[in-house]
């Protein structure tokens, strides 16, 4: 089925995701230079350096050993373990949101590296990358519904818990929203190509799925990518590396 | 609305290069807000709660360091949030339960302690009277503006004390100058289980806690080495400690501003006290038929939970409390590393009083939750504070360290000698006779002499 659609050509969109990638770089440099600008001891002198931002962070993270870099990363940043103590609820809305982005955004990637392949027919895999694109289908959904889970949790947790409720500002709003609005688009998206995982051909509309798969993939990349390092999605960054900079915290 | 055109930048020298990055990583959950114990009196203030805190550095911090300030040129900041800010970053006792909830592992004890020093540098900090810490503690080396000379004026004639030796007990301002009944019932248990200890007299210096809690600190270095180089020339292998202000500062904070090696070992006086009792050296005469819980300071809590392991923080107090005849051991609901602070740390006492008084009286009615008759703790600026919210809330609770309750069970004479001092002491103490004990409130003769309250 066509992809590229309302004028944009293959070589645009891969023009389009290089500029996303390196504003994204830029960004992430950005802030590496911005926490930066703390000192690198409790009485060192100031350095204002990207580099001494990542050499402290290091520094912390290993203090204790790589055993215990080790167990941080799989008990904290991968179980989220913090977190599970505090509310099994926020848990799951927590790990359905990290491993179905994650996931997909990992599948994303490989999504395009197969269309490079089918693209230029690289060693001749043309039509292999086609078959293997066709297989990603199931995991696509399955990630999907587990971060659908978790974007509904989190939205209805900030529309029908009054204490979470009145303590949201319009960013948290914002954020939440567009995560669960990326979400949606990416299943009307699926579901307009018909023959879909669970709902069949109940929402086919074949002639506009490209379209609406566009602004789907517009979304997704205008959010994650541009915004992540300019807001408050940069704890998607800085969190796991807080947990590791504080051997798993108090 | 407060000239912005002079306006100088927000600092971010005290701060580590990974506590900037703690602050973007805080992911918004409301975890800590749950928690937050000036929160829980304060409801209509959520700007003091630690995920507003760092959204309002986060936008200080964007007015000069965004994508926006690089492109178009910083903003001044607004003098007038920075005060608004300044009085949310001190509405704190740092007590610490911010971090032990925090999903995101930010360590918010270190975080606000070094936000403050920046504002302090910048004239935004400190806050109210807690400005007098550094002038008082430089001055006397204490914050009561009293005597060094009579550091040790409240020990019995006839107490064993030495000047030097492997055993050294620091018993801190608090307990030399406005609590003496603990320093009396301190003494008295080391000597009955015939401890060879040293105290440091006029040597001994204000450990300085208030100053690196409240941001101030200049005085912290010459505090710090003063007294690791008086313990050291002591012989000290072992110090002591029934203060849970001096511990944390001794354990945490001298040894970031000392620069030599440390050759002794900081010990709560509670897992001394719990070791002995486990050789079966302590013996009890009296039993204190009373309900009694424990009020977990955060400073030899929470904050040294890590350092010295989570046995020696929480339970060895438990343990020597369990181990008294008569007593009835109840945990107040919020215990240990989730405890509710008593609203006398992190300068509250001293700078925002009302708050602390508010905070003291939730953790007194979290004690009378359990129906106990005495909370009690190993530190003097709890006891003080609960002590205050008990008053103010006209409970009948009492408030004793568990020192004291300890000493007065063995059937120990912790009569206070007459001192210049005597005229300042107020708490509750234990009056026993052969059989039995009866909590009594010692009466502060000369009120509104501390300038400063108390001073943690």
């Amino acid at each position: 089925m066509a992809f590229y659609t309302l004028g944009l050509t293959f070589n645009l969109v891969i023009f389009l995701t290089v500029i996303v990638l390196a504003v994204w770089i830029y960004g992430i440099y950005f802030n590496f230079k911005k926490w930066g600008l703390g000192s690198t001891g409790y009485h060192d002198q100031l350095r204002n350096s990207f580099w001494l931002f990542l050499a402290t962070w290091i520094h912390e993270a290993f203090k204790d050993g790589l055993w215990v870099f080790l167990r941080t990363v799989v008990l904290d940043v991968l179980l989220l373990r913090r977190t599970l103590a505090r509310s099994p609820v926020r848990w799951v809305m927590h790990m359905s949101m990290f491993y179905g982005f994650l996931a997909l955004a990992a599948l994303s990637g490989l999504g395009l590296m197969l269309d490079i392949i089918e693209h230029f027919n690289l060693v001749g895999l043309a039509h292999e990358a086609e078959a293997v694109k066709e297989m990603l289908a199931l995991p696509f959904d399955i990630f999907g519904y587990l971060l659908l889970i978790g974007a509904t949790i989190a939205v209805s947790r900030r529309i029908f818990l009054k204490f979470v409720r009145d303590n949201s500002s319009a960013y948290d709003a914002f954020l939440i929203g567009a995560v669960f609005l990326i979400t949606v688009t990416g299943f009307y998206a699926e579901w307009m190509r018909g023959n879909s995982f669970l709902v069949g051909n109940a929402f086919e509309y074949p002639i506009y799925a490209p379209h609406f798969a566009l602004i789907h993939t517009v979304l997704a990349i205008g959010l994650f990518a541009l915004v992540l390092p300019w807001s408050k999605y940069i704890h998607v960054i800085a969190t796991p590396m807080t947990l590791l900079g504080n051997r798993g915290g108090e | 609305m407060a000239d912005q055109k002079n306006s100088k930048p927000l600092l971010t020298g005290y701060m580590l290069s990974t506590q900037l990055m703690e602050i973007d990583g805080c992911n918004r959950c409301q975890e800590c807000m749950k928690w937050c114990p000036t929160f829980a009196v304060r409801p209509d203030r959520p700007g003091i709660t630690p995920m507003y805190k760092n959204a309002r550095w986060r936008e200080l911090m964007a007015k000069d360091h965004s994508l926006r300030a690089k492109i178009f040129g910083g903003k001044p900041l607004n003098e007038d949030e920075m005060k608004a800010f300044t009085e949310d970053v001190y509405y704190c006792t740092t007590c610490g339960v911010c971090g032990t909830v925090c999903e995101a592992g930010i360590m918010t004890v270190d975080l606000w302690e070094a936000m403050r020093p920046n504002l302090v540098d910048r004239g935004n900090g400190p806050y109210g009277k807690q400005a007098f810490f550094p002038k008082l503690v430089k001055a006397d080396r204490n914050p009561y503006q009293a005597k060094q000379e009579d550091r040790l004026c409240w020990v019995p004639k006839d107490a064993k004390v030495d000047e030097s030796g492997e055993i050294v007990y620091f018993a801190g301002c608090t307990a030399a100058y406005r609590q003496q009944a603990l320093g009396v019932a301190t003494v008295r248990i080391l000597n009955k289980l015939n401890v060879d200890f040293a105290m440091l007299g006029k040597d001994e210096w204000c450990c300085a806690s208030a100053m690196v809690r409240t941001g101030q600190r200049e005085v912290m270095a010459e505090h710090a080495v003063h007294n690791v180089d008086a313990l050291k020339d002591a012989g000290a292998k072992t110090v002591l400690f029934a203060c849970a202000g001096c511990i944390r500062n001794s354990t945490v904070d001298w040894p970031r501003w000392y620069e030599g090696y440390i050759p002794y070992k900081n010990v709560p006086l509670s897992v001394f006290l719990r070791e002995n009792i486990r050789k079966g050296e302590v013996e009890y005469k009296i039993p204190l038929n009373y309900t009694v819980t424990y009020h977990d300071p955060c400073h030899n809590g929470r904050h040294l939970m890590h350092e010295i392991g989570k046995d020696w923080a929480f339970e060895a107090s438990r343990d020597c409390l369990r181990s008294i005849p008569g007593v009835k051991f109840k945990d107040m609901v919020r215990n240990r590393d989730l405890q509710r602070c008593c609203g006398a740390g992190g300068g509250v006492k001293a700078g925002i009083p009302d708050l602390a008084l508010d905070m003291a009286k939730a953790r007194v009615k979290d004690g009378e939750e359990v129906q106990a008759d005495i909370i009690s703790s190993t530190c003097p600026f709890c006891r003080r504070n609960i002590m205050d919210g008990r008053n103010d809330a006209k409970s009948s609770i009492k408030v004793l360290d568990v020192v004291e309750l300890m000493a007065a069970s063995m059937g120990l004479d912790t009569t206070i000698p007459e001192n210049p001092y005597t005229k300042f002491q107020e708490q509750d103490v234990l009056v026993c006779g052969p059989t039995t004990c009866k909590v009594e409130t010692v009466e502060r003769k000369e009120p509104g002499k501390d300038l400063v309250g108390e001073a943690h």
